[in-house]
């Protein structure tokens, strides 16, 4: 009998043990810091659940949240030992943002602009330089003509810079090519405008 | 008979990849350290670097792992060790006006760095975590998720 209530007792102050580790495994703290943008420029974060909601603007300024129905913490500052101890690891594999380059054609053509010309031996360099893994070339053309047309146009367009790069030593299995024809314009135009900056190819160097 | 299995089996070994094409890609892996995989549907595989992510995957770390992620519209997301990520949605079609990204931080460390969905639509952008979720105005910030015992 003594040992049935000894197994018993014991038997309860395990399953609470067990519960206690359990809910308090399931239990998170978050700590959250702004960061200035690889730009330098500083924005805005909004951090909110049912307890309530906390706006951060300033570079370094972090809250804590201890339950999804505690709101943010007060914000305070985190110098920069604290965020290199928590964050370092996370923030240098960060990748740098990938690189875009818009060449522009002559009307109706897969020609390229004098001007983008000399772009383009620029973004050879700088796709060794960055590793990329990934060049995205996508070809727009101005809203003159079907949408049939300016898609395949668009499409030629691609090609014709996929060739350029190719011929210049990039591997042709990291380019990508896409047309977005007449329905990306940069320029917002009436159908059928003739606009110079919408008969475009943009390089993106990921 | 021999003709039909084979199709079978042909059909069977083609579907899940058929499936997969249906959707594009929505971001690659550019570095990825230790141990790292990816799970989609249920299924993991190892986080390689190169390796494309779609909608609705998740990465996962092991103790000595980290990966960095490069979206189509540039946002940047990082996770340090043992940490877990899901990319619950992510649309990016600025012709058509479609653009959403959601994630969810499980577990662990992020690091994020908004893109073009942060700077054409920043109410499109949510960063979810068990506790509170972000929202972001074009910036870059760092995350932590903490056990308490």
């Amino acid at each position: 009998m003594k040992l049935c209530r000894v197994l018993l007792a014991a038997a309860l102050a395990l399953f609470c043990l067990a519960s206690c580790v359990k809910s308090g495994k399931n239990m998170k703290n978050m700590v959250v810091v702004l960061l200035p943008g690889p730009d330098g420029k500083i924005g805005q974060i909004v951090v909110s659940n049912e307890g309530g909601s906390r706006i951060i603007g300033e570079p370094g300024v972090a809250t804590k949240v201890s339950s999804p129905k505690e709101a943010p913490s007060e914000p305070f500052v985190m110098n920069k030992e604290k965020i290199k101890e928590e964050f370092g690891e996370v923030l240098s594999i960060l990748p740098s943002p990938p690189l875009h380059f818009t060449l522009y054609f002559h009307t109706g053509t897969t020609i390229i602009t004098e001007e983008s010309r000399k772009l383009l031996v620029g973004i050879l360099p700088q796709i060794a330089y960055r590793k990329t893994m990934e060049v995205s070339v996508v070809g727009h053309t101005d809203r003159v003509g079907s949408r049939k047309m300016n898609y395949r146009l668009g499409l030629d367009r691609a090609m014709e810079i996929k060739q350029l790069l190719v011929s210049q030593g990039i591997d042709p299995r990291i380019i990508e090519t896409e047309s977005h024809g007449k329905d990306n314009p940069l320029i917002k135009t009436e159908d059928g405008v003739p606009e110079p900056r919408n008969r475009r190819v943009e390089v993106i160097l990921r | 008979m021999k003709r039909t299995t084979g199709i079978m089996i042909s059909l069977a070994i083609l579907f899940p990849i058929y499936a997969f094409a249906l959707e594009n890609p929505v971001a690659m892996i550019k570095i990825s350290t230790g141990t790292g995989n990816i799970i989609r549907n249920g299924v993991s595989m190892e986080a390689k670097k190169g390796a494309e992510l779609f909608q609705r995957d998740s990465l996962k770390t092991g103790a000595d792992g980290s990966i960095s992620v490069v979206f189509k519209d540039d946002t940047l997301i990082s996770i340090g060790p043992n940490s877990e990520l899901a990319i619950n949605e992510f649309l990016y079609s600025p012709a058509e006006g479609k653009l959403s990204f959601i994630a969810r931080l499980l577990k662990g460390t992020s690091a994020y760095v908004s893109g073009i969905i942060g700077k054409l639509s920043p109410q499109s952008v949510r960063f979810e975590t068990p506790v509170a979720n972000i929202g972001i105005r074009g910036t870059k910030f760092a995350v932590k998720l903490e056990e308490v015992d």
